[in-house]
């Protein structure tokens, strides 16, 4: 108990001096605690609520958005909004929330939880809510696949067992069959017409129980959507929380909950961030926050900040938009988007994994398991790739039947903005590898200069 | 028309690698037939004649089932081996014809086409690294991303490696060939990666060499040969052949 303690001061001593520097959001002291404890997240107290937010895609847009709402109820949260969604940032998140003598001084904090080591964190801080997103195809160099991640995540509820209540995606066939032995709260949506595209993307082709082909009543994206089997009882689950219709030009969704309706404004035109939004709200139902409030609560919501931004200039849109470089499933769906949102558009990809560069594992199989052939659509009249790894790139979409006269290539980032045609285009989209906003918004801002000095007698 | 068997893209294509037939008949799109077999179906080459068959990456689960669908036809593999079928096995599909996967306690039967063994380990650290390595008078590279290597003397290995490392870490021995029998670790779209070699494969099958965008692909070869060769060290292992 005394090295809890020690442990326990030293990060709070590291947390003041790194917040007298300005440096709140580094998970150092977190580091600290669990070098000095190796238990510390079992030993330091819990707030009378914990949530882990989980999943390939859309933890931190969810996880914001509970947070969000839970302060706006009047309560003190603790979330690790900082990206650090390992032991680190858990441990940080979790030593905010007592005083020195081990003391909650908060009434809950939210973890958004990277899937990757779930089941040796989640075990000791045993969260009353895991809420998984959904299960797909990341990075390969870290995650493998998503059976993997599922073993994982199935491990983690197995350890918890009754005492956390599962929140899951029933239009995922792979994170819905998690948590068996657990409490199962399932969020979904019904046909609401999303007319997808055909996707080489899926991470999931045959049914995990007899290896029979999986079918659809109805797709939303990708694989998710109201699934079966012929030749067995795998099937969608039934959810609790279900999307009857939604309009998403209009920005709003219609969630049965157990025969009663309640309309709830989105915060994008998205499919995958409607699916966040329904996932939040039956979280939020499951606590006792009431449909109204909920609805209201919406009307102000955005997507996070740093995954997108839009700039206007001379009638044009400028977006930096996260795209995830190595992520099959999230790159995918964002081409996917891009394609069917009408509007004449240019795309600058700059999506390398720069911490990557020139390191032994990068890999280009991603390129080859994404829905590149999205990006051949009339709407998308330029293309422009940068990056050591352009060539890998310009290959990709050529293959994938993009004209060769849509496409630029070109290894120096810094030259971009001279190649940009906008001539004609209603938007550009600046794709970037999630962790380099900054990065991805400086090209975005250079871009809209070199229209400036174009105009320029 | 050449006919070439893709068997179970359902279950055997985790990083894109059914991608690599798709570049084949990209390349000769009037000269090739794809057979795309379900894994619960019987395989054309089990009983018809074929010119080449692909078998790419797939999850430790599904190698199981894949042995399942396998299994009844390993006189057949050794048979159509002899007579200089082409064969292409990526990824860890490479330890389905060994002799055993082991995982743990457990020990998974292989094809025993070959006279090595597997050991998986999904609880360590995932192996993740490319390498660079020679076969005939060409420079290959290759993908690494797995849970298991693979043991044996190779004495039939494919490439030899030069930076990075073979079936372990402790060999330049990379992946099986015997005739036309190629099998490698590199997983994905391995035949993108290497055009200099989609070309041998081409002229193995009978065709003309001609690749489909064949500048763009040499370009991005030569660039990242250029940029591995910076990157990755010499292999300084114990297994040297030289």
């Amino acid at each position: 108990m005394l090295r809890f303690y020690f442990a326990l001061w030293a990060a709070k001593l590291a947390a003041w001096i790194l917040k007298l520097r300005g440096q709140e959001r580094n998970d150092w002291p977190g580091l600290l605690a669990i070098k000095l404890c190796p238990d510390f997240l079992a030993r330091v107290r819990k707030p009378a609520l914990v949530i882990a937010v989980t999943g390939t895609n859309g933890k931190g847009t969810t996880a914001a958005l509970i947070s969000n709402r839970l302060e706006a109820e009047g309560r003190t949260v603790s979330f690790n909004d900082w990206g650090a969604n390992l032991s680190a940032g858990f441990a940080l998140n979790l030593m905010r929330c007592v005083n020195v003598f081990n003391r909650p001084v908060k009434d809950a904090s939210v973890l958004e939880a990277d899937e990757r080591t779930l089941d040796v964190t989640m075990g000791q801080i045993q969260p009353d809510y895991i809420l998984v997103t959904n299960l797909a195809k990341d990075s390969l160099r870290r995650n493998a696949h998503p059976e993997f991640i599922f073993d994982i995540l199935d491990r983690t509820f197995s350890i918890l067992g009754g005492n956390t209540t599962a929140i899951l995606n029933a239009n995922d066939p792979i994170s819905s069959q998690l948590a068996c032995n657990c409490k199962r709260v399932f969020f979904g949506v019904g046909d609401i017409h999303t007319h997808p595209y055909e996707s080489r993307a899926m991470d999931i082709t045959v049914c995990p129980r007899c290896g029979g082909p999986i079918y659809y009543h109805s797709r939303l994206y990708r694989q998710f959507g109201d699934f079966y089997c012929p030749d067995c009882d795998f099937k969608t689950p039934e959810a609790k929380y279900f999307v009857t219709a939604a309009d998403l030009a209009a920005g709003q969704m219609t969630v049965s909950e157990e025969g009663q309706e309640q309309v709830y404004p989105l915060i994008s035109d998205t499919v995958f961030h409607l699916s966040n939004v329904l996932a939040f709200v039956a979280l939020m139902r499951e606590l006792g926050t009431s449909r109204e409030a909920l609805a209201e609560f919406l009307q102000a919501q955005q997507v996070t900040r740093f995954r997108e931004t839009c700039v206007e200039y001379d009638g044009v849109r400028y977006y930096t938009y996260a795209a995830k470089g190595q992520n099959v499933s999230a790159a995918s769906t964002v081409f996917e988007y891009l394609a069917a949102e009408p509007s004449r558009k240019v795309l600058v990809l700059v999506m390398d994994e720069l911490q990557d560069r020139n390191h032994a594992t990068e890999t280009l199989t991603w390129l080859y398991e994404t829905d590149f052939e999205l990006l051949n659509s009339p709407n998308i009249q330029q293309i422009v790739v940068g990056g050591h790894m352009c060539l890998n790139h310009r290959l990709r979409l050529l293959l994938a039947g993009v004209p060769e006269e849509r496409l630029v290539c070109i290894e120096d980032e810094s030259r971009i903005p001279d190649y940009v045609k906008v001539d004609g285009a209603e938007r550009v989209y600046v794709l970037f590898e999630v962790d380099f906003p900054t990065k991805a918004r400086n090209i975005r801002d250079a871009i809209i200069e070199a229209q400036k000095g174009r105009k320029q007698p | 028309m050449k006919k070439i068997e893709l068997l179970f893209p359902e279950l055997c294509n985790l990083y894109g690698e059914s991608y690599n037939i798709t570049y084949l008949q990209r390349c000769c799109p009037e000269e090739i037939q794809i057979i795309e077999t379900n894994h619960r179906d019987r395989p054309a080459f089990a009983s018809g004649d074929v010119d080449m068959v692909y078998l790419g990456c797939m999850t430790e689960r599904k190698q199981e089932m894949v042995l399942s669908a396998l299994r009844d036809y390993k006189t057949r593999f050794r048979e159509l081996i002899d007579k200089n079928v082409l064969f292409l096995v990526t990824g860890n599909a490479v330890e389905l014809f060994g002799r055993e996967i082991r995982d743990g306690e457990r020990a998974i039967e292989g094809l025993g086409l070959f006279d090595f063994y597997s050991v998986r380990n999904r609880k360590g650290e995932r192996h993740n690294s490319q390498f660079i390595g020679v076969w005939d008078d060409l420079t290959l590279l290759g993908h690494k991303s797995q849970f298991s290597f693979s043991y044996g003397d190779f004495a039939e290995s494919f490439i030899h490696i030069q930076r990075g490392i073979g079936m372990n870490p402790d060999t330049d021995r990379e992946g099986i060939q015997v005739n036309n029998f190629f099998a490698t670790y590199s997983l994905g779209p391995f035949l993108i990666l290497n055009p200099r070699f989609t070309k041998r494969l081409l002229e193995r099958l009978g065709l003309a060499p001609r690749l489909c965008f064949e500048k763009e692909i040499m370009e991005a070869y030569d660039y990242r040969l250029a940029e591995l060769t910076k990157a990755l060290p010499l292999y300084k292992g114990g297994d040297k052949r030289s």
